[in-house]
């Protein structure tokens, strides 16, 4: 049985670094926002 | 991990960590909670900067002589590497340009 603590542990380690890159940087694609005006 | 490791997902002539780069000159950095907001006005693309030192960071670019400099004193070392590779992600989206 995995403690809570483990499991965030386990979590962390299955990131790949393009996931953890995401959390920083994160594009967003504003072109169907065109509309709204 | 080098910095020009494949896995940056850009190409190496884009991102040079040893140039001199600053906030692209058409681009507004936004301070928000979670970070900043970047808006570039000439691609009309918008970025998220999640984390509080990558605004530190980028703000600060121009104040050194390459990216590695940069990063090596406003970054701990174990992290440096992502750093690395964010910086090259908002090289790609011109957000910051070399000079």
């Amino acid at each position: 049985m995995l403690l809570s603590e483990d499991q965030e542990v386990q979590d962390a380690e299955a990131l790949t670094e393009d996931e953890v890159d995401e959390l920083l940087v994160e594009e967003v694609s504003i072109d169907g926002m065109c509309g709204v005006y | 991990m080098s910095v020009t490791d494949e896995r940056v997902d850009v190409p190496a002539r884009d991102f040079d960590p040893d140039r001199a780069w600053r906030v692209h000159p058409q681009v507004a950095l936004r301070d928000e909670s979670f970070g900043a907001l970047a808006y570039h006005y000439g691609t009309r693309r918008l970025l998220f900067l999640k984390s509080r030192p990558l605004v530190d960071l980028v703000s600060a670019l121009d104040r050194f002589e390459s990216a590695t400099a940069a990063i090596e004193a406003l970054i701990p070392g174990n992290e440096r590497a992502q750093y690395t590779r964010a910086l090259a992600r908002l090289a790609k989206s011109e957000v910051i340009d070399a000079y």
